[in-house]
């Protein structure tokens, strides 16, 4: 606009002479033929397949011209300008060669007058040169004619929402139905051709000067929740009449977060749902929904596949796990930062660091349905601890040594943790050494000894491999310990109390639920949150695993 | 995709083979053969597929209409009979027409056609290139026809087995149906792009931020039981062995992180971020038949970097972590989607439109409405002023100033005595301004000059015009 107004209206005391069109039109030659900063990056990609880089150009003159021959005039100056500047292009790096030219010339003439111009169809000037007249009276005119030019230049189609109930200011209590007017690319309507239902664009049926629009019916929105639809296809959309009013309305209702399904209208038969208005971001995307029978309809029923007869999956706590590792955008990186990992790639580490340890059933696990390890669980995911985290942990360590020694019933609940695995810092290590240590301690060893033999197993293999370890050799310990607790668990699996999570899936027979006796497996538990507890500590990455 | 299995039964296939051994077999001997092959197949690997068989002469009839039932398929195609003279033209038409009445709309459908003609090539050619001619290779015998139904079904029917991870979490799935190469049209050659077998969830999004994508296809996404000690693979559903149903049932009970990954989905409203390969990416999601029954789903986006505006380029989407603050915000009351594009659209801002008389009207309109309520509407009134200012220099429309500053002074003039008198002043000021600008004078009539309001001190005199 600013360069519109630099250049102001025509002066009327200027000599005609000067004022030809043809100086602009040996600037649009020109500028065509100036590489672009995209064509300039592919030759330099493409390197010897540079020449698949195409350098085509359209250009729409608007002018008044004084008869065919004035016509043809200007039709034959492009002609040869493109000539002169392909010869330049060929000796220079900067400019390319025009290999195909459109020329659109639109003759505009006052209302009131004759046209001098008669119409002419697209024709071939040259190799690399086509040219078409339009003659259109100047005004409203002039701005439908280049409405239909744009759709042929950009591929669009046009799409009128009808019915759309719109409360006016003076009649505050009815409301009354408009159409407003959308464009968009022709592909949104490509279902529709392939039906057999739309001519497509270019053929014998359409003819040019007539636009063709498809009348969808606006389906005024029941409920405020957002579905997941099956969308083959999402075209930004332009409204034809930007500022009337039951546009801008209409613009106004979707930019404020509301989406609307059109309704494709039929003379009988069921209703048809073929597209969805949305805004995204402040931009209005026409979808395109699928509404043909889908060919996975029945599909197996879960219960019946891998893992469906599984009743206790951890369902709630993977759905924290996934609400904690939601993406977000980062801002590109900047050319400092160009060795730095790539958002992308620390999303999936960060997924590898909290799966490493992820019981999928309630059944094989306890620390994770224990409350007290909370503030353990919760920070030993962390990357790096600081000081008061290794005490914070300590302390839930000793708090639950406690706990055994006094022979208390842990708390176990189906309220969930998390747990995860983090790189080992020095820090961690420091909580790994306190859990290793409480475990070696004489008096637990008596107690343990006392409940059972399997304990003891791995009480030897824990000293064995006591505080003398190195860090890199923790992991390989806990591996083995991890053997130990395997079989500890399934013979568990089969004795603890079966809790049903809320969506698993519903097993065919429900089994019935199982109460056993607080004591014994409360206090294998202890053992195996300890184990577990240096499980979450010691998560390292080991290449031998 | 369906399947429809064009037989030509007209009396040319009866025609005998010539073979070494001493059975002679008729063409469509050999032709049931190879359908019998395929049938079994999909039976056992591809169960999910619906199939059609329609027989064809001078007229075509559909035997069987779309089934996942491969035992009726089989029936049928053992009591097939003879008829007379072929013609392919109106079969194919009837097939379109089966195809749209129980599909809708455009479907890509396999044929199999059992005789070979070059009007086939000319059909392949008219649908863009896409479709696929078997021949049997050397004489008509029953080991090349096997062969070439094989390769057949490898291509076309074999399931797509793959592993879904995240991070450490995995499971062995079927995807179906088999997820098609796509074509991508590259500056020099087009390339054929098939999906990986590892498929890598990289994160999660809520459904309201990924907002209905669009995709290209959408699947099944089916845990499998892989059997280490033989190459079998089964899907975890009930077969009629005994063997079969107590492996099947041990597979039931082991859990499945695709069942746990599913559930979870489903009660979250999530749909989890896969990667399908470089720069192509994906959504899991539970999706709910007409019956209610859920199921885990993926569906593919189109191969690229950054083919959703909302979400931005994907490979700079990383975990909410790494933020200072979570963009989520505490009670997951806000999103750091949808992505805003760089330019705003020109519904979303004020622009001057003077196609119709009516937007000019209106917008002249606005400015007297505005001037009437000087001076409590002040801001208003010189934002809309200037706004029509910088139109008409733009289109060149210098006589408007002048109409407008007209209006203006006449308002002045129509001004009750209880009125404020800064605002006769405003309006005058605004009328002189516009008067300036459209000569045409390079200082007054500068695009980015704005008209401000004057400042007018009540209770000395009035200070100068500020430029």
């Amino acid at each position: 606009m600013s360069a519109l107004a630099a250049v102001g209206p025509p002066n009327p005391r200027e000599d005609p002479e000067c004022c030809s069109i043809l100086h602009g039109l040996v600037a649009a030659v020109e500028s065509l033929c100036k590489i672009t900063e995209y064509q300039h990056e592919a030759r330099t990609t493409l390197m010897d397949n540079a020449e698949h880089v195409t350098n085509k150009g359209r250009i729409i003159c608007i002018t008044n011209a004084k008869s065919d021959t004035h016509v043809r005039m200007l039709e034959d100056c492009v002609q040869e300008t493109i000539q002169e500047h392909n010869k330049l292009a060929a000796g220079s790096d900067r400019l390319m060669q025009i290999q195909q030219c459109e020329l659109v010339l639109i003759h505009t003439y006052p209302l009131g007058d004759d046209t001098l111009v008669s119409d002419r169809p697209r024709k071939e000037i040259s190799p690399v040169l086509t040219s078409e007249v339009h003659s259109v009276r100047a005004g409203r005119h002039l701005a439908g004619k280049l409405n239909i030019l744009v759709q042929q230049h950009f591929d669009l189609a046009s799409t009128t929402i009808t019915n759309i109930p719109m409360k006016e200011e003076q009649h505050a209590n009815t409301s009354a139905n408009y159409d407003v007017e959308l464009l968009h690319h022709k592909d949104a309507h490509l279902e529709f051709i392939r039906s057999g239902e739309l001519h497509p664009p270019g053929s014998a049926s359409r003819d040019s000067s007539l636009k063709e629009t498809v009348t969808l019916k606006w389906c005024t929105p029941r409920t405020n929740s957002v579905e997941l639809h099956f969308c083959t296809g999402a075209f930004r959309i332009s409204p034809v009449d930007v500022n009337s009013r039951p546009s801008s309305c209409l613009t106004n209702f979707l930019l404020n977060g509301r989406s609307v399904l059109l309704e494709q209208p039929r003379k009988s038969g069921s209703k048809v749902i073929s597209h969805m208005l949305s805004s995204h971001g402040g931009e209005i995307f026409l979808h395109v929904l699928s509404s043909t029978r889908s060919t996975l309809e029945d599909p197996p029923s879960i219960s019946e596949g891998c893992g469906g007869r599984v009743t206790d999956y951890r369902i709630t706590d993977f759905g924290e796990f996934m609400r904690e590792n939601r993406l977000t955008p980062f801002p590109g990186p900047k050319q400092i930062e160009a060795a730095a990992r790539a958002p992308l790639e620390r999303a999936k580490d960060q997924l590898e660091r909290h799966t490493r340890y992820w019981p999928m059933i309630i059944s094989q696990t306890t620390i994770f349905n224990m409350q007290a390890v909370v503030p353990l669980a919760s920070l030993i995911v962390k990357e790096s601890l600081t000081e008061e985290d290794v005490l914070t942990c300590q302390k839930t360590i000793y708090n639950l040594v406690d706990m055994e020694r006094k022979n208390d019933p842990l708390p176990i609940s189906t309220v969930g943790t998390r747990g995860k695995g983090p790189k080992s810092t020095e820090r961690h290590q420091r909580v790994l050494d306190c859990i290793v240590a409480c475990r070696s301690k004489p008096p637990e060893e008596e107690e343990r000894k006392k409940r059972g033999r399997k304990r003891e197993e791995k009480e030897d293999k824990s000293e064995k491999n006591g505080k003398d370890v190195e860090p890199d050799k923790t992991w390989q310990e806990s591996e083995r310990l991890k053997g130990v607790l395997e079989c500890e668990k399934e013979e568990l699996a089969e004795a603890e109390i079966i809790k049903d999570s809320p969506d698993s899936p519903e097993p065919l027979n429900k089994k019935p639920r199982l109460a056993i006796e607080e004591t014994p497996p409360v206090e294998k538990a202890k053992g195996r949150t300890l184990m577990k507890m240096e499980r979450l500590a010691d998560n390292e990455d080991n290449e031998d695993n | 995709m369906p399947t429809v299995v064009l037989m030509d039964v007209s009396l040319s296939m009866t025609r005998p083979v010539s073979l070494e051994g001493t059975e002679e077999y008729q063409r469509k001997n050999l032709a049931a053969h190879g359908l019998t092959m395929l049938f079994e197949h999909m039976a056992t690997n591809y169960k999910l597929e619906f199939t059609a068989l329609v027989a064809f002469s001078s007229l075509w009839e559909l035997v069987v209409p779309f089934t996942r039932d491969y035992n009726t398929l089989q029936e049928a195609l053992s009591s097939l009979e003879d008829y007379d003279k072929t013609c392919l033209e109106s079969a194919l038409q009837g097939v379109s027409n089966i195809v749209q009445q129980e599909w809708g709309g455009a479907f890509p459908c396999q044929l199999q056609n059992t005789d070979v003609l070059d009007k086939l090539e000319q059909l392949i050619n008219l649908n863009n290139g896409e479709g696929q001619i078997y021949t049997v290779d050397g004489s008509l015998c029953l080991k090349n026809v096997q062969s070439m139904f094989g390769k057949l079904i490898d291509q076309g029917y074999s399931p797509f087995h793959a592993v879904l991870k995240c991070g450490n979490l995995t499971s062995d799935v079927q995807v179906f149906p088999r997820p098609e190469p796509v074509l991508i049209a590259e500056e020099t050659e087009p390339v054929l792009r098939t999906i990986n077998t590892d498929l890598e969830i990289v994160g999660f999004i809520e459904i309201a931020d990924i907002s209905s994508p669009p995709v290209l296809s959408r699947h099944l996404v089916l845990p499998i039981a892989v059997n280490k000690e033989c190459d079998e693979v089964g899907t975890g559903i009930p077969e009629d062995t005994e063997d079969e149903n107590s492996a099947n049932q041990i597979a039931g009970k082991s859990p499945n992180f695709c069942v746990l990954l599913h559930g979870s989905l489903k009660v979250e409203g999530m749909v989890a971020l896969v990667q399908l390969g470089p720069d192509w990416y994906g959504m899991l999601y539970s999706q709910a038949d007409s019956k209610k029954k859920s199921n885990l789903m993926m569906s593919l986006f189109e191969p690229g970097p950054e083919t959703l505006p909302w979400l931005g380029k994907i490979s700079q989407l990383g975990p909410i972590s790494d933020a200072k603050e979570n963009p989520y915000g505490e009670d997951d009351s806000k999103s750091p989607f949808p992505l805003q594009p760089k330019n705003k659209r020109s519904y979303a801002q004020n622009v001057t439109v003077w196609i119709k008389p009516s937007g000019l009207q209106t917008d002249v309109q606005k400015i007297l409405r505005n001037a009437r309520k000087l001076p409590e509407k002040t801001q208003t009134f010189y934002k809309e002023l200037n706004r029509l200012r910088k139109a008409a220099l733009a289109f060149g429309f210098w006589e408007l100033l002048s109409g407008v500053a007209d209006l203006l002074e006449r308002e002045c003039t129509l001004l009750p005595d209880t009125a404020h008198p800064d605002a006769a002043f405003q309006l005058s000021h605004a009328a002189q301004q516009l008067k300036l600008a459209s000569t045409g004078d390079s200082q007054y009539a500068a695009f980015t000059h704005n008209i401000t309001p004057m400042p007018t001190d009540f209770s000395g005199s009035s200070s100068s015009e500020r430029m």
